[in-house]
Order: C-alpha cells, then sequence, then structure tokens
C-alpha cells in the first residue's frame, strides 16, 4: 500500500517544539515525497475576532511571516517544499478548521507537545490537545 | 531530524480503530524500515465480580491471543515480522512500560478503542496515553 501522507500540516508558533514539530514533518515528507505546509496562527483576543480592527495589527504580523520565511529556509535545505499560511485567530480552532477543511486536502498534522504557553502543564499543550481531540485527520504528537 | 522511527509500538484492543492503527503502522514499518511491536493488554483495574474475575480473566485472555494473532497473520501478509506482547494490567501503565522498556520511538494508537461508550472525539486511553508518553504518538483517525 502506498503512503497516502502526502501533505503535511506543520502548525507554529515559534517555540523550540513547534521547530521540532516542523522537523519531523520535513523527515516524514522526506520519506513519503509529500510537502509540508506551514501554518502560523496569530493570537488574536475573542473580541478582536468578531471587530474588523483586530485584523489590522500588522506589526505583529510581520513577526508571524519572518517565522514561516523561517520555516521556508529550514525545509528548502533538506529539499522539501514548503508552503506558508498565516492566519489571525484562535489558535486551537484554526488550526483544526484548517486541518479539517476537505479544500486543504490535509493528510496529517504534525504538532508540538508544548507550545509557548505557560509551562504549568507539563505533558500536553492546550493547543495540541484541542487540535488531537477536534481534528479529523491523523495527529502526530512530537515530543 | 536524525532520529527516525526505528520501534513502533502498536497497542490493539481488536476494534475497528486498532485495524486501522495497524494499517498505518504497515505503512510507516515499509518507508522507514522500522519494527513494529504488537501489544494487547488485558484490563485487570476494572472492578469485577470477586467470583467471576478468574472467568472473565480467562476470556479477556484468550480474545486477547486471538486479536493479536490475527493482527500478526495480517502483518506476514505484507511480510513484515513482528513482536508480540500479552500483558496483564492497568492498559495505560502498561504500554508506558513497554514504551520506555523497548525505547521505543513511535506509539501508534487508535483515536478510539473498544469502550463501552463510543466516544464522540477520542476515547480515554488514547487521550491518556497521549498525555503522558515518554515518546511520540501519533493517532489514526
Amino acid at each position: 500500500m502506498a503512503i497516502k501522507t502526502k501533505k503535511i500540516l506543520a502548525p507554529l508558533d515559534g517555540s523550540k517544539n513547534s521547530i521540532r514539530g516542523l522537523d519531523m514533518a520535513i523527515h516524514i515528507a522526506r520519506q513519503s515525497q509529500g510537502t509540508v505546509v506551514a501554518l502560523a496562527v496569530k493570537t488574536v483576543p475573542g473580541i478582536y475576532a468578531i471587530h474588523p480592527l483586530g485584523f489590522l495589527d500588522f506589526n505583529s504580523m510581520t513577526e508571524i511571516k519572518k517565522l514561516l520565511s523561517e520555516a521556508k529556509v529550514r525545509a528548502a535545505k533538506k529539499g522539501i517544499d514548503l508552503t506558508g499560511k498565516a492566519i489571525a485567530g484562535d489558535p486551537g480552532y484554526d488550526i483544526a478548521r484548517f486541518a479539517n477543511n476537505p479544500k486543504n486536502k490535509i493528510d496529517m498534522v504534525v504538532i508540538g507537545a508544548r507550545g509557548r504557553g505557560s509551562a504549568k502543564e507539563i505533558f500536553l499543550g492546550s493547543v495540541s490537545n484541542y487540535v488531537l481531540h477536534k481534528s479529523k485527520k491523523p495527529v502526530l504528537v512530537v515530543k | 531530524m536524525t532520529a527516525s522511527f526505528k520501534k513502533i509500538l502498536v497497542p490493539i484492543d481488536g476494534s475497528i480503530y486498532s485495524e486501522k492503527s495497524l494499517e498505518r503502522a504497515c505503512d510507516f514499518a515499509d518507508a522507514f524500515g522500522s519494527g513494529l511491536i504488537l501489544i494487547y493488554v488485558v484490563e485487570k483495574s476494572i472492578p469485577i465480580n470477586l467470583l467471576d474475575r478468574k472467568e472473565y480473566l480467562d476470556i479477556l485472555r484468550k480474545f486477547g491471543t486471538n486479536v493479536l494473532e490475527k493482527a500478526n497473520k495480517k502483518l506476514s501478509k505484507k511480510g513484515i515480522t513482528a513482536k508480540i506482547l500479552l500483558k496483564e494490567g492497568n492498559i495505560v501503565n502498561e504500554i508506558e512500560k513497554i514504551a520506555k522498556k523497548e525505547k521505543c520511538d513511535l506509539i501508534l494508537v487508535g483515536s478510539k478503542g473498544l469502550g463501552s461508550v463510543t466516544r464522540l472525539f477520542l476515547g480515554s486511553v488514547s487521550n491518556k496515553i497521549s498525555q503522558t508518553s515518554p515518546c511520540s504518538v501519533l493517532i489514526v483517525k
């Protein structure tokens, strides 16, 4: 049976763990000759999600763009095609929605076990947990 | 990253979801040339009537060996050899113990199992494994 993981989603938030997740995604993509989709979500407080001006915060959008370009360089070194996507919203919800959207044709989600959230939760971050529960695609949690 | 998946632990319980995870494990074994370890855990921690306990565990054990044999046949058809383990005790604890002992790089579980209530999102065992496991976890949906 051929490997079906053609398109791998790797959510990024700039933390060490998410970089590790990206590395793993690149590694798997190399084996299955797939492509990686990097998704960076800019956290927007709930109120701004309704308010249109919340998305006009260009300052931090550049930070995310920088993150994505770094990821692109990282993938290019290994010879993997990487497409970057930047979204503003709630990380967990938007990652799960992106993964479940049939238009994106995601075959697997590779996510770091912990992100930038407070270190109180030792084992699994809240966003990882949320994605794990809500996504309809296979999820690889990298520790 | 140099760490490829040398050893993959596949806990199975005979449900549809575990079959799915087995298929995925075959894919991984093909792609990465990794060794598979199949494990079935006879759950001992649930409170069972004292009188029926022995009989009940015997039935579970029989079922477990059955499931493991079936899975092994499936794998050998595809030319993959796997190590087979039958353990007793708390499911999550045993899986973790084995993962540590065998130094597995990946645990491959189905999103749900044979639990009495089919949960909407994620089974309790898969959830606990993903939260506490020492290595990476792939949840097959």
